[in-house]
């Protein structure tokens, strides 16, 4: 939680927003992205019945960045835990900013950079066929985004809902939940409302590589 | 310490695929090809570094395994760059970190877009029905400011949408609530953000009322404003379904019964909107002029010049209509969702004469 660096200059790009505010509407279009300069905004989806903590973001932090690539919908809701002043970017003037600030340049890199890595890991999950496999994958990218040693480790207990998994697998929450029953029923993971506990993430592993390989033939 | 240079013979290989080191490259002379099936096709790709240009960024600043092989072709000489040494030398260049965004935010719209197309067949929420559940969520669960600025985005976007009717009512529901408690009350109150960020214009009466009873509610008043305010948005929702007319005759008995609140002049600017949808832009002109002479500083006063000038342009004066876009071009940042009009506008216009 570095302090945000002084970008006075900046100032007409500065926004306010009240304490309780939504700053952007999951699924709404988004074009502008925004760095915190005072203030909490939490980020949360509604999932069902509830709604859900994805993140709590400190001054310094930048969010909505994914709206500069493209008006795709808002991935997530974003709400104003304190009254919060940010600066808010777009497309257009996004450079202006970098250009004058190396550190939030190096900043955005390294996020775009993590934005990548994500968006392949996800992709590599969506291309497999077999829907157990994709949920398979779903706890092995959790783990790695954990920084678990699935060589050292073979019990995780992951903080998940099947909502998720069923987000990340892409496929319908229904079908997700009878990917993890099946799972359940051959004790490969016990399935708690808000968490799963895999017995052995390596047999996983071996699981998703068979099927991956068996894909590319 | 500063970075190493690193002479390659030809067919050496820098790093493998599937290595995991921190080291960001900068080809300073000589031939390397970085060697990877692509995950889309399952071809394998030879991408030719050129001089000058830095490779294994990603990797290495992430610290993620190596996505590819890079293979020496020619004698070359490589800089490698620890993280920090590579952040010093970005420090003193952000050139180098503005190119690599660039290059970086295709990749990720690339990757993007290969993962939406699959998403498509399953999982995926419409968009429209997500923003109308989220402000659905909100105001079951009593935080109104939210379901209020929820909704208000969905009329933003989906004026015509198939909830649209359902939303104009909870709208008046919701700033019924938000009126009762104000901004102490249970919920966050209704928030409008910066005038900059230019709300649409039926955002403006929750704006001017939220102010009013921010410090102390004031039950009677409440009460007798949500039925304005309940014409209002019944008006509103005539809109939203396309007609016009009906509309037009709404917001005429709001101005008509005169309670001189912000609604009646409110009423006002829609009716003259509503007037260039049935067409009528001599009489659209007009009514925006007298309002405009009205309030010299109308909050509105970007739309109300753009209601104009598509008139000018439904009646063929392309030179009036030209010069108002671009007056209005010069009253906001161009990221005003008015200004952004005016633009396309403008240019659709130009796009006419090529």
């Amino acid at each position: 939680m570095s302090p945000a660096p002084d970008l006075s200059m900046f100032n007409r790009f500065m926004v306010t927003f009240r304490k309780g505010d939504i700053i952007f509407c999951e699924h709404e279009p988004g074009d502008t992205f925004y760095l915190i300069q005072s203030g909490r905004v939490q980020i949360v989806r509604i999932i069902g019945d509830i709604e859900k903590n994805i993140d709590i973001l400190y001054p310094g932090e930048v969010f909505g960045e994914m709206a500069i690539l493209e008006e795709a919908p808002r991935s997530a809701t974003t709400i104003a835990l304190d009254e919060v002043k940010a600066l808010e970017f777009n497309r257009e003037n996004f450079e202006v900013l970098m250009m004058g600030n190396p550190a939030i340049a190096m900043k955005l890199l390294k996020l775009f950079i993590k934005r990548i890595y994500d968006q392949k890991r996800r992709f590599m999950i969506l291309t497999l066929g077999d829907m157990e496999a994709r949920v398979a994958d779903v706890f092995l990218m959790l783990a790695e985004n954990q920084s678990i040693d699935t060589s050292a480790v073979d019990s995780i207990d992951f903080k998940t809902t099947v909502d998720d998994m069923a987000h990340w697998a892409g496929i319908p929450t229904a079908q997700t939940r009878e990917a993890l029953n099946h799972f359940v029923a051959q004790r490969r993971i016990e399935l708690h409302p808000d968490r799963i506990v895999v017995k052995n993430i390596n047999d996983f592993a071996r699981f998703v590589n068979s099927r991956r390989k068996h894909q590319e033939k | 310490m500063s970075p190493k240079a690193v002479q390659y013979r030809a067919n050496s290989i820098i790093y493998f695929k599937g290595d995991t080191s921190d080291r960001v490259y900068l080809l300073n002379s000589g031939k390397v090809s970085l060697n990877y099936i692509d995950i889309e096709s399952g071809q394998e790709v030879h991408d030719l570094i050129k001089m000058g240009e830095f490779f294994g960024v990603k990797s290495g600043l992430g610290r993620y395994p190596r996505e590819e092989t890079a293979v020496v072709l020619q004698e070359s000489s490589v800089m490698a760059f620890t993280p920090a040494e590579f952040e010093q030398l970005a420090a003193k260049n952000t050139r180098i970190i503005t190119k690599m965004l660039k290059v970086f935010s295709n990749q990720l719209r690339r990757i993007h877009r290969q993962v939406q197309t699959l998403l498509v067949s399953d999982a995926q929420v419409n968009p429209e029905t997500g923003l109308y559940k989220i402000g659905e969520y909100y105001l079951k669960n009593k935080r109104y400011g939210q379901a209020l600025h929820a909704f208000k985005r969905y009329l933003v976007y989906y004026p015509s949408g198939s909830y649209a009717g359902d939303v104009t009512n909870k709208i008046v529901q919701a700033e019924e609530f938000v009126s009762r408690y104000g901004a102490a009350g249970p919920a966050a109150s209704a928030s409008p953000r910066d005038a900059r960020a230019s709300a649409p214009s039926f955002d403006e009466p929750a704006q001017a009322s939220s102010g009013a009873h921010s410090e102390a509610p004031r039950p009677e008043k409440a009460a007798e404003l949500s039925d304005t305010a309940q014409g209002y948005y019944n008006a509103i929702s005539l809109i939203s379904q396309g007609k016009y007319l009906d509309a037009y005759k709404a917001f005429k008995k709001i101005l008509e019964a005169g309670s001189g609140d912000e609604y009646g002049a409110k009423a006002e600017f829609e009716m003259a909107k509503c007037l260039f949808h049935l067409k009528q832009y001599d009489n659209c002109v007009r009514s925006f002029s007298t309002i405009v002479q009205k309030y010299p500083k109308h909050p509105d006063m970007r739309e109300a010049l753009f209601f104009v000038a598509r008139s000018y342009e439904e009646k063929g004066d392309g030179a009036k209509a030209s010069g108002l876009y671009k007056k209005i071009m010069t009253m906001a940042g161009e990221d005003d969702p008015i200004v952004r009009r005016a633009r396309k506008a403008l240019k659709a216009m130009e796009g006419d004469k090529a």
